[in-house]
């Protein structure tokens, strides 16, 4: 209970400087980010609300994300997997296209992004504006405080799971030898596959320490996304979306992070067992992969590869 | 007998073809001697010790190739041609800030009546010289902060640290020359550089890491350099607005190739020849020791003057070039030629010909460019004999193509894809010259035969640079 309260509490507090007494201690850190995300996103919003034009979705929009079979890593392929699944809810066609330099193409240095017409828009946030822009939108059946509050959520999605990935993935030193760097660095060849790929490692290595986590070991982490699990958990209860009947952003977010955690191999299996142990958050994934893959040809798009498990356990 | 005092010359500068050997500003001695002058001339010297004074930390064993021929010399007039050659060799190993000749009949116990001994007093460079210039290069200006160590071990070799800052781009540079004791033409460099450049026609930013070897050697009358380089590229888009095609093409690459380059030159002047011809030739093989970019690049450069009547320069140039990708990988953007400009078909926009894609231009792999230009002096000879001989005004008829290969057509077809819709312009305008290094154009054109994509400059065009079709 109190966690959720502390999760309202942030969700109001996006459009008021920071009040530090209400907020614990603990989440200052990532309230900073949240604040600094919230006036980007504006910015953002702004800019692609004003070039997308009235255009209908055309048939020839791509997605592009590295390399499925031997680069991507998972953070990525969560917020790749996220994107996807938005899409299919809204029920616009996008073909992935996989590209060795996805991430220097993209406008932003993140992937996933989507080239749609003649714009090109990266990440879910200014993805779901885009779209909203041409017409299709998820959450319009949202009142205002239901909408802050998926906002909220969306905010602990990013901030707790996705960095919790990128910790694992960047700061444990065990997997960035053994998976991060070969993969990531494996469309290079010699030396510059070594030198981009501890660029990348620094660089995450440093974000982690601005925010404050470079002094966590691995247990806590597990326990953040613990946390975090059941903070989506409890909201989630036994409805079959987190906002009853209708799918929003917030559950093609929480199912591209969770399904891909789920059916990544990584150096242990302690992060998909933390998820494992809910088992409303299982169903739900299920839920969501009968429902909108399950139906098209799973292989073509949405295929396995070495480094992910083909089914849910 | 009377000494024999050869003047120092005024110091020459180490390059520059135009000024060959003059041998006629030599002092022969006071007018009372005059009746022993042609006695002298005609007689037999041997010349017996031949000294060098003044060094420092130059190795002995360096200077004794470039003054060797002195000792073969078997009259007073021989003498004093040998010892200048002996001179200018000395001074274009680039050590020496300037060297003196002294003359003078042998002495000593082991003296012959007709002995001459020869000495260089020379004075070495500082061992450590900064600069500060701005340069001109192909339409853009940079300042450019400059270390040099001369002669670092003793045997002529250069040590040289360059920063440049500039208006479009930021680069730094180390690099160490040598050159072969007795074969200054031979010789050895390693570079170590990073070059920034931004390219508003492609939207394109490009960033490059490397490090090349190249050896420099001559055969018979050309010139040849062997060159390894291993560079790390960088591509991004310069603005939100870039094509599509130009964003495929960002991300990082290595390339590391291996490239000759033949030079005859036999003009009397790189900026404004009057006579003399140029012939290059450059290939390069990318792939095969290692990176991601496989390619075969070859390019031509050829250039005639000819003086016609009136003090008028006849100039005609040709130059071309392919670029064949190997293996399934397309070409890169960074690799590909590009077409236009002030210094190549004047009239058009700078590399602003041939493919494009949204208004972004990609370059081609093959391409074609000649010009023909009149050159003559300012009508009514304004300033002449002083400034007004810097300009040059001149006629100007450019033409070029440029396209992509694609191969599975064969040969014959991208023949004749290059000589269909041929680019071409005409026009006039004057020309300043810069030093030995650099020209300036203001020109009036008239762009011809524009294929739709192009970006044409019709009219006044200012261009600057060192290397101009």
């Amino acid at each position: 209970e109190k966690l959720l309260g502390d999760v309202t509490t942030r969700g109001q507090e996006l459009a008021l400087p920071l009040r530090g007494k209400l907020i614990p201690s603990r989440c200052c850190a990532s309230i900073k980010v949240d604040f600094f995300c919230a006036v980007m996103s504006l910015a953002a919003e702004a800019f692609v609300s004003q070039i997308a034009a009235a255009e209908p979705w055309p048939e020839n929009a791509t997605l592009y994300q590295p390399l499925k079979e031997d680069q991507i890593l998972l953070s990525d392929s969560a917020s790749s997997l996220a994107v996807q699944t938005f899409l299919r809810m809204c029920g616009l066609p996008v073909q992935v296209s996989c590209r060795a330099n996805a991430e220097y193409m993209s406008p932003s240095g993140k992937v996933p992004f989507i080239h749609v017409g003649n714009q090109v828009v990266s990440e879910l946030g200014p993805i779901v504006q885009f779209t909203k822009a041409k017409g299709h939108a998820l959450s319009d059946g949202l009142d205002d405080v239901q909408r802050a509050e998926m906002k909220a959520y969306m905010e602990l999605v990013n901030n707790m799971l996705l960095t919790a990935e990128l910790y694992i993935q960047w700061c444990d030193d065990y997997t960035a030898t053994e998976i991060s760097r070969p993969r990531y660095s494996s469309p290079y060849s010699w030396p510059l596959n070594h030198v981009l790929a501890y660029q990348k490692q620094w660089e995450i290595r440093r974000k982690m320490n601005a925010i404050g986590w470079s002094g966590k070991n691995l247990e806590q982490v597990y326990e953040d996304v613990s946390q975090c699990c059941q903070a989506l958990s409890q909201r989630l209860g036994t409805q079959p979306y987190f906002f009853n009947k209708q799918p929003t952003e917030l559950d093609a977010l929480v199912f591209g992070h969770l399904f891909t955690i789920l059916t990544t191999q990584l150096t242990s299996d302690e992060l998909a067992e933390k998820v494992k142990s809910y088992t409303n958050l299982l169903s739900f994934c299920h839920r969501i992969e009968q429902t909108y893959f399950k139906e098209h040809d799973r292989e073509g798009q949405f295929g396995s590869s070495r480094h992910s498990k083909s089914s849910l356990p | 007998m009377g000494s024999v005092h050869a003047r120092s010359l005024d110091p020459l500068p180490m390059q520059g073809p135009e000024l060959g050997v003059q041998a006629d500003d030599m002092d022969l001695g006071e007018p009372e001697h005059e009746e022993k002058q042609e006695v002298l001339e005609n007689k037999d010297v041997v010349v017996q010790h031949v000294h060098i004074d003044g060094l420092g930390r130059t190795k002995e064993d360096l200077l004794t190739y470039e003054i060797a021929d002195v000792f073969r010399a078997n009259n007073l007039i021989d003498v004093m041609k040998k010892s200048h050659e002996a001179r200018q060799k000395l001074l274009r190993l680039g050590i020496f800030r300037h060297v003196e000749v002294v003359i003078d009949t042998a002495e000593g116990t082991d003296a012959l009546p007709n002995g001459l001994d020869v000495t260089f007093e020379v004075k070495e460079l500082r061992r450590m010289t900064g600069s500060y210039n701005t340069m001109v290069g192909n339409n853009e200006g940079s300042m450019v902060l400059g270390l040099k160590l001369p002669n670092v071990f003793g045997r002529a070799e250069k040590l040289t640290f360059q920063f440049s800052y500039g208006t479009k781009e930021t680069s730094y540079g180390l690099s160490f020359f040598k050159p072969q004791p007795g074969h200054f033409e031979r010789n050895f460099s390693i570079n170590l550089y990073k070059v920034t450049g931004q390219f508003p026609w492609s939207s394109l930013r490009e960033t490059d890491r490397g490090v090349s070897t190249e050896f420099s050697f001559p055969i018979w009358r050309t010139n040849h350099t062997l060159k390894w380089e291993g560079v790390w590229r960088e591509l991004g888009c310069l603005a939100r607005t870039a094509s599509f095609t130009v964003r495929e093409e960002s991300g990082h690459s290595l390339k590391s190739s291996l490239s000759h380059a033949m030079v005859i030159d036999t003009r009397n002047s790189t900026i404004l020849p009057r006579k003399g011809a140029l012939l290059k030739i450059n290939q390069e093989l990318a792939g095969y020791t290692g990176g991601d970019v496989r390619f075969l690049k070859e390019d031509f450069e050829i250039q005639f003057n000819k003086t016609l009547f009136w003090d008028s320069v006849l100039s005609t140039s040709l130059w071309g070039g392919m670029l064949l990708p190997l293996g399934e990988r397309p070409s890169c953007i960074a690799d590909r030629f590009y077409l236009g400009g002030p210094t190549s078909v004047r009239g058009f926009s700078m590399y602003s010909i041939g493919p494009q894609s949204e208004g972004d231009y990609l370059g081609g792999e093959a391409y074609w460019a000649g010009g023909v230009h009149l050159y003559t002096p300012l009508p009514f000879r304004p300033g002449r004999g002083g400034f007004g001989d810097l300009f040059r005004t001149h006629f100007f008829l450019n033409a070029g193509n440029l396209c992509n290969l694609n191969y599975g057509e064969g040969p014959r077809a991208h023949l004749s894809k290059l000589a269909e819709c041929i680019r071409w312009s005409y026009g006039a305008g004057i020309v300043l010259r810069l030093g030995n290094i650099a020209r300036l154009e203001l020109n009036y054109c008239i762009p011809m035969g524009v294929q739709s994509g192009d970006r044409i400059c019709d009219g006044v065009q200012f261009g600057a640079g060192i290397r101009f079709l």
